[in-house]
C-alpha cells in the first residue's frame, strides 16, 4: 500500500496547521487511521514512542508515518507538508507581531485557544492509551514513566529508552 | 551590548563581541539544540544558545516563545522559524527549520526503514521494546500536558471549554476545525475585550 505522495504532501500540511501546541494526536488517528487506513494504531504508538527518543522535535513521528503511508517519497511528502506551511507561517506570524501585540482581542484570543490545546492534549492521552496500553505492565511502565518525569530531573529520552529495554526484557 | 575593549570570546582577533547571526550561523546553532534536545526541553536549549551568544534578549525570547505556542504546528520548530526570520530574514529562518529538523530526520529514517521494512513485521523482542517504549512515551505526554492544564483551570471558563473539547474528539470523533471554531467563538465571547480594559 503506497499512497500518492501529493495527497500525502496535502493531508500532512493540513495535520499541521491543526495543530496547536504540538501534536494533534485526535485528529491524526481520525484521518491516518480512521479515514487513510494508512496506519494503524499500533505504528501511531510505535511513531510517537520513536519520535520521543529522536534529537529535535518529538513531533518527528510524521515523518514515520508518511513512510508508512507511501515508502521514502511518502517520508519526504508527510516532513515537508506537515514543518513547511506552519513553520512559513510562524514567520509571517513574528514579523507582523508588533501590529498584532496592539490588537486589543489578542488576550481574548489566547484564553480561547489555551482550553482548546489543553483538550487536545486530552484527546491525545486517550488516543495514546489506546494504541500503547495493551497490558497491565504498559500502565505500570506508563505510571512509572510519569512519576519519574516529575519526581526528577531524568531526562525524557532516557525514560523512554530504559522501558524500552524493560520491555524487551519482560516481553511485553 | 558589552565593553568593546575585550570581547570575551577566545576566537580570531579582529571579533566584535556579539558577532551578528548569519543564516550559516543559525544552523548550526539550532542542530546543536536539537542534538541536546533529545527528550524534550527544545525551548530551553534554545533560549540558552542565544543567550550565551547575545543573539536575542530574554523578554524578545518570551515574546517569540509565546507566538510559537499561539501558531498551528509544533512549538518547537515554529519557535526555530521566528528566531531565523527575526534574526536573519527568509534565510536565517528557512536554515533555522532545516537545523532543528536535521538531526532528528537523518536517524528517524533510519530507524523507519528499519522497523517498518522488515518483512513480516519486527522480531518479538523489537515489537515489545517498542511497546515499552510507547507506554513511557504516554507518561512524557501527560508531563507535557499537566502544565498546560494547570493554566487552562485557570482561565475563566477554561476547564468548561477544554472538557468540551476533549469529548467532542475523543468521544464524538467531530472534525477538528469545527471545534476549534465552535470553542474558539465561545472563548472569545467569554473573553472579549471591555472598554477601559
Amino acid at each position: 500500500m503506497t499512497a500518492d505522495p501529493l495527497d500525502i504532501f496535502l493531508t500532512f500540511t493540513r495535520l499541521g496547521l491543526v495543530s496547536f501546541g504540538g501534536a494533534n494526536l485526535p485528529e491524526i488517528e481520525r484521518v491516518l487511521v480512521d479515514q487513510k487506513h494508512w496506519i494503524t494504531p499500533q505504528v501511531l504508538a510505535n511513531g510517537f514512542a520513536l519520535g520521543q527518543v529522536m534529537p529535535g522535535p518529538n513531533m518527528l513521528a510524521m515523518t514515520h508515518y508518511g513512510f508508512a503511508a507511501g515508502g521514502w517519497p511518502g517520508a519526504l511528502a508527510a516532513t515537508l507538508g506537515f514543518y513547511g506551511p506552519t513553520a512559513l507561517l510562524s514567520a509571517l506570524a513574528i514579523l507582523a507581531w508588533q501590529r498584532l501585540s496592539r490588537w486589543r482581542w489578542l488576550p481574548a484570543v489566547r484564553s480561547a485557544l489555551l482550553p482548546f490545546g489543553a483538550g487536545v492534549m486530552l484527546a491525545g492521552v486517550l488516543v495514546l492509551t489506546r494504541g500503547s496500553l495493551h497490558s497491565w505492565t504498559g500502565v505500570l511502565i506508563a505510571a512509572a514513566a510519569f512519576a519519574l518525569l516529575q519526581g526528577t530531573r531524568v531526562n525524557a529520552a532516557v525514560v523512554v529508552i530504559g522501558a524500552a529495554a524493560l520491555g524487551a526484557l519482560i516481553g511485553l | 551590548m558589552s565593553a568593546p575593549s575585550s570581547p570575551l570570546t577566545t576566537t580570531a582577533p579582529p571579533a566584535p563581541p556579539p558577532q551578528p547571526p548569519t543564516p550559516a550561523s543559525l544552523l548550526r546553532l539550532f542542530m546543536g539544540v536539537a542534538l541536546v534536545g533529545i527528550g524534550g526541553g527544545l525551548p530551553a536549549h534554545t533560549r540558552r544558545a542565544l543567550n550565551t551568544r547575545g543573539w536575542m534578549t530574554d523578554a524578545e525570547f518570551a515574546e517569540a516563545f509565546t507566538l510559537a505556542q499561539l501558531t498551528p504546528g509544533p512549538n518547537a520548530v515554529n519557535l526555530a522559524a521566528m528566531i531565523g526570520a527575526r534574526l536573519s530574514g527568509q534565510a536565517g529562518a528557512l536554515l533555522a527549520v532545516v537545523g532543528i529538523l536535521t538531526p532528528g530526520l537523518i536517524v528517524m529514517l533510519a530507524v523507519t526503514a528499519f522497523t517498518l521494512g522488515v518483512p513480516g513485521g519486527l522480531p518479538g523482542p523489537l515489537q515489545s521494546a517498542l511497546r515499552g517504549a510507547a507506554a513511557a512515551a504516554l507518561g512524557v505526554m501527560l508531563t507535557a500536558a499537566l502544565p498546560v492544564l494547570k493554566v487552562t483551570a485557570g482561565i475563566r471558563g477554561g476547564p468548561v471549554l477544554a472538557g468540551a473539547t476533549f469529548l467532542a474528539l475523543a468521544w464524538l470523533h467531530l472534525d477538528l476545525l469545527l471545534v476549534l471554531a465552535g470553542v474558539l467563538t465561545v472563548g472569545l465571547v467569554v473573553h472579549r475585550p471591555r472598554s477601559g480594559e
